[in-house]
């Protein structure tokens, strides 16, 4: 059963080409029917995203099903198919498979590990499905791959750690106060990075909010969009003293959040930690503020060296989830040989079963009244030589069908044992 | 018999201690378990080892300071794997091994020449004495350890700078939280143990503190935790308090090591 898959990515193929390429759902729909009607592909998923053009198939001639599926793709967006093909990768068999898992589990993307990929191909397999253009053959493929994607996610940390500023601000704060629920978060200066910053805090449990700013028109008015406090901005020093979360990113020129004025407020607040997110450039917040006791700052530069660790991090992951789909690959691999086999050794099983508890009623019958440890002897005596007498052409089959030539000993054992034609 | 189940103990424990590096550096589920298997073997084994000192001696094993400390590793292992299920800090062991590494391998040297009981040790007193210190003691090893994992993981938020340890280890809300009760629970546990040892010194040679610079050193240990229990009670937090309880481990490995290599009572 020749499984493939061919098609353009970021890593090959520019924007251009790729945004050409992109197709809408109906547009999918056209042209799925389209493949399927031709006849030159059995079964076909085709996965269309900003980062990637790609069609999954089954085909007794690949590159047949390769060239058509695309010529008809470049007919519907109007570009050349020489440029195309000429970008176009192809995996097969078992490649194919590795890649599927590959992408299904944002191994191959951009962003490595980002989320929105599983929904595209669980979407574009859907799609497929309502086509009727998936077999039994992607049918098997794409539900593992989801399983591997799900397995990767939750095995290795490959999208845990976070890539943007403001959610990097948000696993510090876990980081210092373990959950963030009934954190306190103080808003000092209103800007669209710090209002993203604090509702994904919130989100996470995080309250009350309160809101200073130079102007308190522009704090109440943030402070009604958060469900938020608004603080008069010379009442700073009683705000810091009851918040655990500070975002600053005022326009002030020079710091707004000096050391000594932190100092002063943490005599009245205990050990609670105090983390300082500044935002603001110029920034907002002495530098050496960092230096007292369970008190954390942050500036935008460091965010961003987060973000850039967190990035290596995912890296370092990644190579951990390669090693474990390639484990499925081969695990899947394995069992897609067995599954041209399978039907061949159930209807086996089945028909040696019809016959054996056939001739033990029969026996039973003429025996009258037996033991119930007749019985079971009987029973027993039969089953343990149909398992002996089926042992050795099960083990053939599974053996061919690994080794790629089970056509002709599943013809022999239809034969053989009567089974009928497949 | 005991020798070569505590020896194989300490190789469990090698073993253990090396997957716990392992899984710091390379999380794999496979080598948390290996650690884990590693750990209750060790601990299983040491256990045999003990009943069959006990039966061998006809007392229970801590008539020695080598033997005491063989036994507080047992009650450090236990209280690791209670404690790491209980907090979800699967790193723990990598921290806690090594001292139990540390503390077997001495109590196993020392092991070789069996001292016979000096004869003014008896009583059951005395035995209840030495259990609760050891108790106090093991919570005093993971109490040191979440500590250190703390002022760890603080220097990396401090830094700015994530590193490898800032990914592997848990929140600073979690180490403290960790560092707070493994010292709850160990200072009622000591000064309990002290308070008995002080009574039946002081009935069994009528001074308390001569000669003996384990019971001082104790002392000044036990000094340590009260005050960083008292600062705790009084809200100290997380840096302070992480501080104080390496200073109070200092003071009870130096205890100890007065103990095994200095001449006194508990030698």
């Amino acid at each position: 059963m020749p499984l493939f898959v061919a098609g353009l990515s970021h890593r090959n193929a520019p924007v251009e080409l790729r945004e050409q390429l992109a197709l809408e759902e109906d547009k999918l729909r056209e042209l799925l029917a389209g493949v399927a009607a031709a006849g030159t592909a059995r079964e076909a998923v085709v996965l269309s995203t900003c980062n990637r053009v790609e069609v999954y198939a089954v085909a007794d001639v690949p590159g047949e099903a390769r060239a058509a599926v695309f010529r008809r793709l470049c007919r519907h967006r109007g570009v050349d198919p020489a440029a195309v093909e000429a970008t176009l990768y192809t995996h097969v068999e078992g490649d194919a498979v590795r890649h599927a898992f590959r992408v299904t589990a944002s191994l191959d993307s951009m962003m490595i590990g980002e989320p929105q990929i599983l929904g595209q191909v669980k979407e574009a397999f859907a799609l497929a499905q309502s086509c009727e253009t998936v077999g039994p053959a992607l049918h098997t493929l794409f539900t593992q791959a989801f399983a591997v994607a799900k397995k990767v996610r939750t095995e290795t940390e490959i999208a845990r750690h976070a890539v943007s500023v403001s959610f990097a601000a948000v696993e510090l704060a876990k980081k210092i106060f373990g959950g963030l629920a009934r954190k306190a978060i103080l808003l000092v200066g209103a800007g669209k990075m710090s209002e993203l910053a604090a509702k994904h805090l919130v989100e996470q449990g995080a309250f009350p909010i309160y809101v200073a700013n130079r102007t308190w028109a522009r704090a109440q008015e943030l402070a009604r969009a958060l469900a938020g406090t608004p603080v008069p901005f010379d009442e700073l020093d009683a705000a810091l003293g009851g918040a655990d979360i500070v975002i600053t990113s005022t326009a002030a020129t020079g710091p707004v959040v000096t050391r000594e004025r932190v100092r002063a407020v943490l005599h009245g607040r205990g050990a609670r930690p105090l983390f300082f997110i500044d935002i603001a450039v110029p920034r907002n917040v002495e530098a050496s503020v960092n230096t007292l006791d369970d008190v954390y700052c942050y500036d935008i530069d460091d965010l961003r060296q987060v973000v850039d660790a967190n990035i290596r991090e995912r890296l370092r992951e990644a190579q951990r989830a390669e090693v474990l789909v390639e484990r499925e690959v081969g695990k899947f691999v394995a069992r897609l040989g067995d599954v041209e086999v399978i039907p061949t050794i159930v209807s086996l099983r089945e028909r040696l079963e019809e016959i054996r508890a056939g001739e033990v009623r029969k026996t039973l019958m003429r025996l009258g009244a037996a033991t119930p440890e007749t019985r079971e002897a009987i029973e027993a005596l039969s089953t343990a030589i149909v398992n002996k007498i089926l042992h050795a052409p099960i083990t053939k089959l599974r053996e061919s069908s690994r080794a790629g030539s089970s056509r002709s000993w599943l013809d022999l054992v239809h034969e053989l044992f009567g089974l009928g034609r497949r | 018999m005991h020798a070569i189940f505590l020896n194989l103990a300490i190789l469990a424990y090698v073993l253990a201690t090396g997957f716990s590096f392992a899984y710091v550096v390379q999380r794999e589920e496979l080598i948390h378990r290996l650690a884990s298997l590693a750990t209750g073997a060790g601990w299983a084994l040491q256990t045999v080892a003990l009943v069959a000192l006990g039966h061998e001696l006809g007392r229970p094993p801590l008539g020695s300071l080598a033997e005491a400390v063989s036994v507080a590793v047992w009650v450090i292992v236990l209280l690791e794997m209670w404690v790491e299920r209980r907090s979800g800090v699967r790193v723990l062991g990598a921290f806690v091994l090594p001292v139990v590494l540390v503390f077997s391998l001495k109590s196993a040297a020392a092991h070789h020449q069996l001292p016979a009981i000096v004869p003014a040790l008896s009583g059951a007193w005395l035995w209840v004495h030495i259990g609760l210190a050891l108790v106090g003691i093991a919570a005093f090893a993971l109490n040191f350890a979440g500590a250190l994992m703390y002022l760890l993981q603080e220097h990396q938020l401090k830094a700015r700078r994530p590193g490898a340890l800032y990914y592997r280890l848990p929140d600073l809300e979690t180490l403290d939280r960790l560092t707070y009760r493994t010292l709850a629970l160990g200072f009622p546990f000591l000064t309990t143990g002290l308070v008995l040892g002080v009574l039946w010194a002081g009935a069994a040679w009528g001074s308390v503190f001569a000669f003996d610079p384990l019971a001082l050193l104790s002392f000044v240990a036990w000094l340590i935790y009260a005050g960083t229990l008292a600062g705790r009670v009084l809200g100290w937090h997380g840096h302070r308090a992480a501080y104080f309880a390496l200073i109070g481990f200092g003071a009870l490995v130096l205890t100890l090591g007065a103990g095994l290599f200095l001449p006194g009572r508990h030698g």
